[in-house]
């Protein structure tokens, strides 16, 4: 254990701020930033953001988070256990929108490339009255950027490296203080041609992965229109389109191969108010799934509206409905699915120190109303000298997930009787800010979780079947500490993360409870970088912590750590154009691992990225 | 597991006492004695294994394979075989592992050039072994085959025999290869010299299983409401006997007593999923439906040596799995954790 305390982290703790005027600050600031008191966030700094953009958001979120990423592969399937919980316990949302499938009720990180945003958000804990559906863990919220008045930007990355890795991104965009427009285009292209050491063959021969390749392209489009003074309209469309030979587990030699293919808009027209925001949103989801020759598409049409607005200069409240239209046409059945669900938040800053927020929702799908969800937290600043604060976080809330398509239609196996997952949460944490020459914020949270219903599918035969069957206990403790400070002109900047997670499957074996599969229940990372006249040089390390495969006795999987390192040059300029350049060298140590049982992983690779910025 | 693998296993232990008069014959090995426990794996896991267990003392080894060979088995294990003094590890994704019977040491593998291998039998030294062959757009198997290597230790596949869709087991005989060809309802015979179809004979249901009752061979078949079984003449390769009897949610699993009572386990299968065991004889007027009922029941096994009927409960994939033992009178004699799937046993 003394081990993790070893790793480093880089961390953005404190909300980055937007850079258009306050008001609208507190617009485009999702409810989370708003209502979502006692509740804790990541706000990942967009120079984070900016050194993943070549890299994958299951990337991001293992090497920078709590989040616990299950990887089938290198460029596969990834997705997160947040807390504990699996990998459909985790909302996702794109500029408001939710969009994990509603037939698989989760979303594949691997093909959520960072190079389609601006900004990510993580929030932790149940809060299905804030967020809705599928926050029962957490919720990931990622969104795009408007700027005004910048004039013509521009951006070209080249990003090339070990395996065949060959991105290549470009953007352009032009603001005035009316309008704002920004186009980017990518691709991603991994040969994943990696030796592994193949240990499901006699001998365990080094052998070259030789059906990992891996393409992606996409297209984003965002624009904003100041209409007038009190009025403004903002749109964004992502197509993205990812082609994937699926890598097979040690010992398989399926070729099977994975189409998906995205569009997903968004329009929202923003009407402001004296201390009010009216807010009309419309979106449109629409996802198309090819694995070898089946097709799965899906597509969500949402309607919403909401209306924000203060009362006094301590009372804030929102109050919204939302409709979501779901056609699903899967290979094995078609159906649709409606739902409606209301929502209202307020907030009450009793003083500059103290401020409570209370969130309710009521949610109805097809038949069935979900029970009434409430979520209440509070923000207690108790001591605040000039160098130094302390912050108390308290929460509790309530989240649930309803059966995804597939877990009501598919055919066969399909339950149409199954009842939504439910979850109770609570959480309490403590804030260190200290401010100076050495600075640092450190974070300790304490959470416990119960998630009932839990839907798992069994066999019943030949055929595969989900039931409510699972009950699931969670706590544990999340530290997070950032701290930094100059030495000699060398700015140094630390990291470090570090979580227990217990998940204690109260089903298999109630009388001896035992950690769910895939949960490690010890996770930390961090990263050291130093700073001097534009060269940044910066090492990282993540620790995954022993997990079983299985329920009850099952097969233990190795812990690993795994090592980073980058070399930047982040102040290089020709006349007016900015071109930074960095080198990064990823499993600096080729360490031979395993996230998943017997999925390959790839040793050492190089990555050499150069950005123009026009 | 096959049933003619614990013919095979009888025969090979008689061979072995026979062989230990006369001296020369190899010391007993670890595993040359005692139940082999077949742990099929989770899908997508890929985590089969065998565990041994020591029947008098109850002493269970895990993960043999791994433990002997210090790598995973990696793989769902379909089938476990043992002819010509070697065990053969058939995992349905894609290989075939040959490990030596006393000490589980790998000896070679079939690797390559395989898609869903089923199970394997061995004639005039080569190996046959039964395969799916891959999957179509709608998940069917039209392209069939039984693959032929040259060499009893592995090795390269020679040829790949068209079969009809879904072979099952096979049974060797002198030269000839049973194929039970489970989609089609069709006992495909190979001839292992030419490595052709010499006949196809069609039987009722869906072909399972081959075993050898009172000097016949026998091909058990099944289908939603009966029980099929069909006997050959090994002389002019042609139908001999048959019998069947009306039995509700028959699956592929039986196992044989001493007395050659065949113990059938039932299943529903979804939704309402209720398990059972039904015992038939071909040789008595027996039928006794639901001899055993539960839920979960996924493989059987009989111990000729202490007359005891084994089942396995998968307890749904999602961890290991269970094998409870049960005398010929029915009472419970003993359960124990097992891996990831149980399905069938090699006693030894």
């Amino acid at each position: 254990m003394t081990l993790l305390f070893w790793v480093f982290s880089v961390f953005g703790l404190v909300p980055e701020q937007d850079t258009v005027s306050l008001e609208q600050v507190e617009v485009y600031a999702p409810a989370l930033d708003r209502f979502a008191q006692g509740q804790k966030l990541i706000n990942f700094e967009s120079k984070v953001l900016e050194s993943y953009s070549a890299r994958s958001l299951a990337e991001l979120l293992q090497e920078q988070s709590p989040v616990f990423i299950r990887q089938y592969g290198a460029g596969m399937l990834a997705s997160p256990s947040f807390r504990g919980t699996s990998a459909g316990h985790t909302a996702i949302f794109w500029n408001g929108l939710p969009i994990n499938s509603p037939s698989l009720g989760q979303s594949d990180l691997s093909i959520l490339p960072l190079e389609a945003i601006d900004q990510a958000q993580l929030h932790f804990g149940s809060s299905g009255a804030l967020f809705g559906n599928e926050a029962i863990g957490g919720s990931l919220h990622l969104n795009s950027k408007t700027d005004f008045g910048k004039g013509f930007e521009g951006k070209i990355a080249q990003t090339v490296g070990s395996f065949g890795l060959f991105n290549t991104a470009l953007s352009g965009g032009f603001s005035s203080n009316k309008f704002s427009s920004k186009t980017r285009v990518y691709r991603q292209f991994a040969l994943n041609d990696f030796s592994f050491r193949d240990i499901s063959r006699p001998g365990s021969p080094e052998v070259n992965e030789d059906h990992a390749q891996t393409e992606q392209r996409g297209m984003v489009q965002d624009l904003a229109w100041n209409i007038s003074d009190k009025s403004q309209l903002k749109a964004a469309f992502w197509w993205n389109k990812a082609e994937r030979e699926i890598q097979p587990v040690m010992g398989s030699n399926t070729v099977d191969h994975q189409s998906d293919e995205s569009f997903r808009a968004v329009l929202d027209y923003f009407r402001f108010g004296t201390g009010s925001v009216w807010n009309l949103k419309a979106g449109w989801v629409q996802d198309k799934m090819i694995f070898n020759e089946s097709l799965n598409e899906t597509r969500q049409f949402f309607a919403a509206t909401d209306w924000d607005f203060a009362k006094g200069n301590s009372w804030q409240f929102k109050a919204g409905l939302r409709a979501t239209f779901i056609q699903g046409d899967l290979s094995t059945y078609s159906t649709t699915d409606q739902r409606v669900e209301l929502y209202q938040s307020g907030r009450w800053t009793a003083s500059e120190d103290l401020s409570l927020s209370l969130n309710l929702r009521q949610f109805a799908y097809l038949d069935n109303l979900v029970p009434f969800l409430p979520g209440i937290g509070g923000d207690w600043k108790f001591w605040d000298s000039d160098s130094q604060q302390l912050l108390l976080k308290a929460s509790v809330g309530k989240g649930f997930k309803i059966p995804t398509l597939n877990d009501q239609f598919w055919s066969p196996g399909g339950n149409p009787n199954l009842l939504p997952e439910e979850s109770v949460s609570g959480e309490i944490g403590l804030n260190w800010l200290k401010k100076g020459g050495f600075s640092w914020d450190q974070s300790l949270t304490y959470y416990r979780m119960q998630v009932d219903n839990w839907i798992i599918w069994l066999p019943q035969g030949s055929v595969w079947s989900p039931e409510n069957i699972r009950e699931v206990q969670n706590q544990g403790i999340e530290y997070q500490g950032k701290a930094n400070w100059k030495i000699g002109g060398i700015k140094w900047d630390l990291g470090l993360s570090y979580t227990f997670s217990e998940a204690l499957d109260l089903t298999s074996e109630p009388a001896n409870p035992r950690q769910l599969p895939y949960t490690p229940k010890h996770q930390a990372n961090g990263n050291l970088s130093a700073e001097y006249a534009g060269v940044v040089l910066n090492l990282g390390s993540f620790f995954v912590g022993q997990r079983a495969i299985g329920t009850g006795n099952a097969r233990i999987l190795d812990s690993y750590q795994i090592w980073n390192a980058g070399l930047q040059f982040s102040d290089l300029k020709w006349g007016n154009t900015r071109f930074p350049l960095s080198f990064q060298v990823l499993n600096l140590l080729d360490k031979d691992y395993q996230v998943l049982y017997l999925r390959a992983m790839p040793g050492r690779s190089y990555q050499f990225n150069l950005t123009i910025h026009l | 597991m096959n049933y003619k693998n614990q013919l095979g296993a009888l025969a090979l232990i008689f061979l072995l006492f026979s062989c230990e008069e006369s001296g020369s014959e190899r010391p007993l090995g670890v595993y040359d004695t005692g139940v082999l426990i077949m742990n099929e794996g989770a899908f997508g896991t890929n985590d089969g294994e065998v565990f041994h267990l020591d029947p008098a003392t109850g002493e269970m080894k895990e993960n043999i394979f791994e433990a002997e060979n210090n790598r995973p088995f990696a793989g769902l294990l379909e089938d476990i075989v043992i002819e010509e003094d070697r065990v053969y590890l058939v995992a349905n994704t894609g290989k075939v592992e040959i490990v030596n019977p006393g000490d589980f040491k790998s000896i070679g593998a079939v690797i390559g050039d395989l898609d869903q291998p089923r199970s394997l039998a061995t004639s005039r030294g080569k190996l046959f072994i039964s395969d799916y062959g891959p999957y179509d757009a709608d998940y069917n198997t039209p392209d069939s085959y039984v693959a032929v290597v040259s060499s009893l230790d592995g090795g390269v596949v020679k040829k790949k025999i068209e079969v009809s869709n879904k072979p099952e087991d096979l049974f060797a005989v002198g030269k000839y290869v049973f194929v039970a060809g489970s989609e089609e309802g069709k006992i495909e015979i190979i001839d292992a010299e030419t490595e052709t179809i010499t006949k196809t004979i069609e039987v009722s249901g869906k072909p399972a299983q081959f075993f050898e009752a009172r000097g016949d061979l026998w091909v058990y078949s099944y289908d939603a409401n009966m029980i099929y079984f069909q006997s050959f003449h090994l002389d002019n390769l042609t139908k001999q006997n048959s019998q069947e009897m009306p039995l509700a949610n028959a699956t592929s699993r039986i196992a044989l007593d001493e007395e050659d009572r065949i113990y059938i386990l039932t299943s529903s299968g979804w939704p309402d999923y209720s398990d059972g065991i039904t015992i038939f004889s071909l040789f008595e007027s027996i039928f006794i439906p639901d001899w055993k009922t539960g839920s979960g029941f996924y493989g059987i096994g009989y111990d000729l040596q202490r007359e005891e009927i084994y089942v396995t409960n998968s307890n749904g994939f999602q961890g290991n799995g269970s094998v409870t033992v049960y005398s010929k009178d029915g009472t419970e004699v003993t359960n124990m954790e097992v891996g990831r799937g149980p399905s069938g046993f090699l006693f030894r």
